[in-house]
């Protein structure tokens, strides 16, 4: 077998195990996991592949929940039927956010969708008729699958699981489509692709979109799941969350993004332990795997695996500007 | 009339106070590079360090203040050993999931030093008022504004007349041919962290008597001084300036006028609208990172 299939088989495998083996307390974190998993995954188009650092990827999450939550809610639609116009709606906003926005670059975009996410957040919270206001959308009615509900803990895994398994194996054909290697080429230099005839505002729209648009696909998830949803559930917090993630699992790899995922969402779990003290050692670890594994769990494992290859170096640290004083 | 001075006080003096955090943030961009997204909970340490000193220890004001700055300054030391120096040289993402990272740690720190009951930081101004031209505002407001003036004027003369300064400067332009001409650059910088936390530390001690302090303010102020240091121009001091009085008056007014729900929509909406027409801001030069 090849080893993507390999790695796909065992992740289905060690899921499948988890969910029958597990409490009940562990399978809700476990589709946590799975739901930031897809959003992680998708936020890799953005940043791992087209080197866009989008610190609003919870607006997405967000705007997609949103718009599935009113259309079942109010609407009464099948939230299998509401998911469509959730994912494409969301997809298009990120094409027209995108057109302008991308032009910025580094820290500057990454202000640019923080304050998105932020002004989301605002407007969820405000506009009362439509988003509820702070007191969000409830009664968001759940999955069904062919006349059984995924409402408990475990057959809601496993269509996550599913999900998480479909969304990996399109990101990775991407990932080794023409239009991969061309978000990958606008990373590593703008001015050479372009040269090479590739269209880099289409390409980076385009990995935007479709980040955008797996965020939209989690935020779908979280809804049918927990059946209700806030502002606060999308707040900019969830968006560094996410790309922490990604940097923790290994930017630019599928299996970190999902590693990522799950392993910071069981952390701050584990570290309870530690008492009212917990997220103080959280941020001393998080601070020290970025330090002493700057490459990331998967690019850690890959470099042990094969050291002759190596992992993609790292970008060099951005000249300083000058001073303006 | 008068509710237009009442306002515009407030709001000078609570854009004095985001002035003065986008300056500690500047001040940092612009020497090391580092986009420090911890900048919000600087200010936060800054109140409680007031907490800890004029409420806890119980010192008299002059003095409390004196040791909480002094505080401030060995906090933005170690922050240069244990953050910025392990992280100096990684990509930007990782630096900003970093001062993040250690931001949670800090909220953290503060929670469990001083709980979650809200304090309530005194001023030297203590129930004051003034009636200017039929309105009443507070001394504490005024004195604010006033502080903020004498700081950046102190900031000025720091860093154009002497040899630390101007030294700091040559560093910003170019660590490199700063090393070259001899400069000792690694205190330079570790010079940029303390003057960038006490900075963050006067704010929070201005901001302390006008809020409660509470150790989850830091991430509001963190926002609002991020959108003063792009309306201003990023790494530019008098861009922090401007940008930081733009961003209070816009939250003390668009909430008189406008809506109070959707005050802080005008920060971030103008922040984002000088990231698309105008990315360096009002001060800046044009930029690099920018396609």
């Amino acid at each position: 077998m090849a080893p993507r299939a390999l790695a796909l088989a065992a992740f289905l495998a060690i899921g499948f195990a988890l969910s029958v083996s597990v409490s009940e307390y562990s399978l809700r974190l476990l589709n946590l996991a799975a739901i930031s998993a897809v959003a992680v995954i998708g936020l890799n188009f953005a940043f791992g592949y087209a080197g866009l650092i989008s610190l609003g990827h919870a607006a997405f999450m967000g705007l997609g929940a949103y718009i599935l939550a009113i259309l079942t809610t109010q609407a009464g639609w099948s939230p299998w039927l509401a998911a469509l116009p959730a994912v494409l709606g969301t997809g298009l906003a990120a094409t027209l956010i995108g057109v302008p926005l991308l032009r910025l670059k580094g820290h500057y975009l990454a202000l640019a969708t923080l304050g998105l996410n932020v002004s989301f957040g605002i407007v969820a919270a405000n506009w009362i008729e439509v988003t509820g206001g702070t007191n969000g959308i409830s009664r968001i009615p759940g999955l069904a699958l062919f006349g059984h509900k995924l409402d408990s803990e475990r057959p809601f895994l496993w269509l996550a699981l599913v999900v998480v398994a479909i969304l990996a194996v399109v990101a990775s054909l991407v990932q080794r489509s023409r239009h991969g290697r061309a978000m990958m080429a606008v990373r590593d230099d703008e001015t050479a692709a372009s040269m090479a005839g590739i269209n880099v505002t289409a390409i980076k729209v385009a990995a935007f979109a479709l980040s955008a648009a797996y965020a939209a696909i989690a935020g779908c998830l979280f809804a049918t799941h927990v059946h209700f949803i806030s502002p606060d559930d999308f707040n900019f917090a969830h968006s560094i969350t996410f790309l922490s993630m990604l940097i923790v699992g290994g930017e630019g790899r599928i299996a970190g993004a999902i590693i990522g995922a799950a392993l910071l969402t069981f952390l701050p779990e584990w570290l309870r332990v530690l008492g009212e003290s917990y997220l103080a050692f959280f941020g001393l670890m998080m601070l020290a795997i970025l330090i002493f594994m700057p490459t990331g769990i998967v690019g850690l494992i890959s470099r042990w695996r094969r050291p002759a290859r190596g992992a993609t170096p790292e970008a060099p640290a951005p000249a300083t500007e000058g001073v303006r004083s | 009339m008068a509710d237009l001075i009442q306002l515009l006080t407030n709001g000078l003096a609570l854009g004095s106070v985001y002035a003065l955090a986008a300056i500690g943030f500047v001040i940092v961009y612009s020497a090391t590079g580092v986009v420090n997204f911890a900048a919000g909970q600087f200010v936060m340490l800054g109140t409680f360090a007031g907490v800890a000193t004029l409420l806890n220890a119980g010192w008299p004001m002059p003095v409390g203040y004196v040791g909480a700055l002094i505080a401030m300054a060995l906090f933005g030391a170690l922050f240069y050993l244990v953050v910025y120096l392990p992280l100096r040289s990684s990509p930007i993402v990782t630096v900003i999931i970093g001062t993040v990272a250690i931001g949670i740690t800090l909220q953290n720190a503060a929670l469990l030093t001083f709980g979650s009951w809200p304090f309530r930081l005194p001023s030297p101004f203590e129930g004051m008022m003034l009636e200017i031209g039929g309105a009443v505002v507070s001394v504490h407001a005024i004195a604010v504004v006033v502080a903020t003036a004498v700081m950046i004027l102190l900031l000025w003369l720091l860093l154009h007349r002497t040899a630390i300064g101007i030294g700091m400067r040559a560093v910003a332009q170019d660590a490199k041919a700063a090393r070259l001409m001899g400069l000792r650059v690694q205190w330079l910088l570790a010079f940029s962290w303390i003057l960038g936390a006490v900075m963050a530390g006067v704010a929070g001690l201005m901001l302390g008597p006008m809020w409660f302090a509470d150790v989850n303010m830091g991430d509001p102020i963190a926002l609002k001084a991020f959108a003063a240091t792009v309306i201003g121009g990023f790494g530019s001091l008098p861009g922090a300036i401007a940008g930081g009085l733009f961003v209070g008056l816009a939250e003390v007014l668009g909430a008189s006028y406008v809506s109070s729900a959707y005050k802080d929509l005008i920060a971030f909406g103008v922040m984002i609208l000088f990231l698309l027409v105008r990315p360096q801001g009002i001060f800046g030069e044009p930029i690099q990172d920018r396609g």
